[in-house]
């Protein structure tokens, strides 16, 4: 049995959907942010970092959500190219280039007070970032128009399951800017986006977390039955 | 054979390290960063944003650096706990943790300019700088038991990225306030102190010239 510590509509949502969909037993145990449980100590001792998501297996507990995904993966050799398998190399390097590119580039829009250095440099700092964003978008969607076994709307896969949760957020936050993507843009995104939000998988995870129809093509924030989303 | 499109001391320098230490046949093949050679089309065939490193495989062009050492070690067993083993948990999510949190850190500090521009990059390297130093004491502590995959008495996959990026931030001067050395990270220090003396390290130090101390007291 698997515990994800999660907090509704965050990061471990990348997880969940994971484990949701390749159909695993776990248990989620809530950090609630509005009393900043990620920063006590008993969650310190789970994850010295306090970062979200954390999963405790009966061997170990995972942190980064790039690691727990790519550990599920090959734990389970479902949704990924398995160590060995046609597509492992180009799987890694668009897996490692969502967490470091497309991932790291989101952080830096969704919370500018923390990156920026100074409220009069937000402005800027926000176009070089949804700049680059729509750069990093441009090389997944010609990815996803190539359609791998890895990132395609036919089947559900890990890579489809991080890049959507990015898009969805991306959207969302920060608040003052929400829908400033416009999706339609990107259409194998899209195609994927869809797919991926109809799966009962989706449907689940949205259900518990409060999320709404659309979650990836029209997201609303989230109005979770626990917990507190920041 | 592996093509490693390399710029000396610039993030190709891990996997040459990675590529030296497993004996493996490779070619380094620079990069004419002068001649606008990132900017190719050939070479954003390999890379498509044009960054360093890219490497060509029997598996088609890699690129990202983290990638392409899990590549490679999952490829040839012996710096890093392989796919189903017990430890795999504990290095990946280390490993995760120096991808994407401590090597952008290192990039704010040291070209803050990117991040915002330059009226905001002093602002910016001093917030990356003090958020650099609790991420690698989180790593520090993770490596003081010593474990394999990050461990003061074997080559490790981990162990050469964390080397290269300390080399980087002790290239700092003592004025700045990224001003880090290896030294202070008492678990780490030990782990890029013997990979120093290893003879991959100095294969690659003297091709790239990167002196002899090129961890511990870089120049």
């Amino acid at each position: 049995m698997y515990i994800l510590h999660y907090a509704p509509d965050n990061a471990s949502q990348i997880i969940r959907l994971m484990l949701e969909e390749m159909g695993l037993p776990y248990r989620t145990a809530l950090l609630d942010r509005s009393t900043r449980a990620q920063d006590s100590a008993q969650y310190r001792a789970v994850n010295p970092t306090g970062l979200i998501p954390a999963l405790q297996t009966p061997d170990a507990t995972l942190f980064e959500t790039g690691a727990i995904l790519l550990w599920l993966c090959d734990s389970h050799v479902s949704m990924a190219p398995a160590p060995g398998a046609p597509g492992r190399a180009d799987f890694l390097k668009w897996l490692f280039f969502t967490a470091n590119t497309l991932h790291a580039d989101s952080r830096l829009l969704f919370y500018p007070e923390q990156y920026a250095g100074s409220p009069e440099a937000i402005p800027a700092f926000r176009s070089a970032c949804e700049a680059r964003i729509h750069r990093d978008l441009g090389l997944l969607e010609a990815l996803a128009a190539s359609a791998p076994d890895y990132l395609n709307a036919q089947s559900p896969s890990a890579l489809g399951y991080y890049i959507c949760c990015l898009i969805r957020w991306i959207n969302l936050y920060p608040t003052d800017r929400t829908g400033w993507l416009h999706l339609a843009n990107f259409p194998a995104l899209y195609a994927l986006a869809l797919a991926l939000q109809e799966r009962p998988a989706a449907l689940r995870v949205s259900t518990a977390e409060g999320l709404g129809s659309t979650i990836f093509t029209a997201p609303h924030y989230a109005d979770p039955p626990e917990g507190s989303v920041i | 054979m592996y093509i490693l499109r390399f710029s000396p001391d610039s993030a190709s320098l891990i996997v040459r390290l990675v590529l030296e230490e497993l004996g493996l046949p490779y070619e380094a093949r620079p990069i004419n960063r002068d001649a606008g050679e990132l900017s190719s089309p050939q070479y954003r065939a390999l890379h498509p944003l044009g960054k360093i490193p890219a490497m060509e495989t029997p598996h088609g062009p890699m690129f990202e650096s983290a990638a392409i050492l899990l590549y490679l070690s999952d490829r040839h067993p012996g710096l890093a706990p392989a796919p189903d083993a017990l430890d795999r948990a504990a290095f990946l999510k280390w490993f995760f943790f120096t991808s994407t949190n401590i090597h952008p850190t290192l990039m704010e500090i040291y070209y803050p300019e990117r991040v915002a521009g330059e009226a905001a990059a002093e602002a910016v390297a001093v917030h990356a700088a003090a958020r650099m130093k609790v991420l690698l004491a989180a790593l520090d502590t993770a490596a003081e038991p010593n474990p394999a995959w990050l461990s003061a008495y074997k080559p490790s996959l981990l162990g050469y990225y964390v080397a290269v990026l300390m080399r980087w931030l002790g290239q700092n001067k003592p004025s700045s306030v990224a001003y880090i050395r290896s030294t202070d990270y008492p678990a780490l220090h030990k782990v890029v102190a013997m990979l120093e003396a290893r003879a991959a390290t100095r294969t690659v130090a003297e091709a790239e010239g990167l002196g002899a101390q090129p961890f511990t007291d870089p120049i």
